[in-house]
């Protein structure tokens, strides 16, 4: 049977897959909605008067979008969602590792305490 | 050896006669070792753009030259992101064209994905070419060695996509694509996602955060 960009594509067709993979519709609107975030994300710089981002809550903000943003394509377009859970674990581990190591690092420069710099 | 070569030939003769037909991994996760050696190497590269951003970071003041605020021009890095984030579409619709064995528009969308990363990396070089004349050298400030260093490693890494594109779209007009080694693509598709990923962090980090 021939499938169309219409239909999902079956697990036991992929690797590793434990869900079958979304039909081409779901991507688009996936993109859409990045790029909609992406537009939040540069009303943050261009309107920094906004109330939702004032009064120092816009790297909170910035922060939020983009975790958003990176675990979307993750999940949706790198598939996490639909591939075997150790994929999962592997690139957690490398992840973390990171955002552990280079905190300790950070806190170790007193980055948190900019006036503490002198 | 011997055990080896049959291996070969088996695949050789998948290549021949099925290919609609997916090779069966027989390994211990289920998962094939390039898939699971791609997640393997782009969780150490969460390691290496770690070091890189901490070192932005860290010297992201700089005690001469330049200002970030003075010279980042957003709105063009902003379409510069949007066009990145676009190529992570067309790239998504490749693996799955070939999961469905379109071949035409694998080489449509892989195509276009180029063009795009082409597009991101034509705009970075731009990009430079203007700091420099600003007067922001790679040598300028802490900052500018800091900056300079984590968005040309990023560059460097989508330059290398594009190659990896291309040897895709080749391998497809010499028939040597068929749908069962669609696992090709999703690996490629792996690290353009994840090069995406990075840049997705960037331009929130460096470029927009006050």
């Amino acid at each position: 049977m021939t499938l169309t960009s219409h239909d999902p594509i079956p697990a036991s067709n992929l690797d590793g897959a434990v869900e079958d993979y979304s039909r081409d519709k779901v991507y688009v609107l996936t993109a859409l909605f990045l790029a909609a975030v992406t537009v939040v994300e540069i009303l943050t710089y261009a309107y920094p008067d906004f109330p939702i981002w004032a009064d120092n809550l816009v790297i909170p903000v910035l922060m939020i979008l983009m975790a958003v943003k990176f675990f979307t394509v993750l999940y949706i377009f790198m598939h996490l969602k639909f591939d075997k859970p150790l994929l999962t674990w592997v690139f957690y581990a490398g992840l973390v590792l990171a955002v552990l190591v280079y905190m300790a690092v950070l806190s170790t420069f007193r980055i948190w305490w900019p006036e503490s710099h002198g | 050896m011997a055990e080896a070569l049959t291996a070969r030939e088996s695949i050789k003769a998948a290549d021949a006669h099925a290919p609609a037909a997916h090779i069966e991994h027989d390994t211990n996760t289920g998962i094939s070792n390039t898939k699971l050696g791609m997640w393997l190497f782009l969780a150490s590269e969460c390691l290496l753009f770690g070091g890189l951003i901490t070192t932005y970071l860290l010297y992201k003041r700089p005690l001469e030259g330049p200002t970030p605020k003075e010279i980042f021009d957003i709105p063009f890095t902003s379409t510069s992101s949007f066009v990145l984030l676009m190529s992570s579409l067309t790239m998504v619709l490749a693996v799955s064209a070939i999961e469905r064995g379109d071949h035409e528009r694998l080489r449509i969308w892989i195509g276009a994905t180029a063009l795009l990363g082409a597009t991101f990396i034509a705009g970075q070089i731009y990009e430079f070419t203007v700091f420099v004349r600003e007067g922001l050298g790679f040598t300028t400030s802490r900052f500018s060695s800091a900056f300079y260093t984590l968005t040309g490693f990023h560059g460097v890494h989508v330059t290398i996509g594009i190659i990896m594109l291309m040897s895709l779209v080749l391998l497809s007009l010499r028939g040597k694509l068929p749908e069962h080694r669609s696992e090709t693509v999703e690996i490629v598709g792996l690290y353009w996602h994840f090069v995406d990923v990075v840049w997705i962090f960037i331009f929130a980090v460096v470029y927009l955060v006050p």
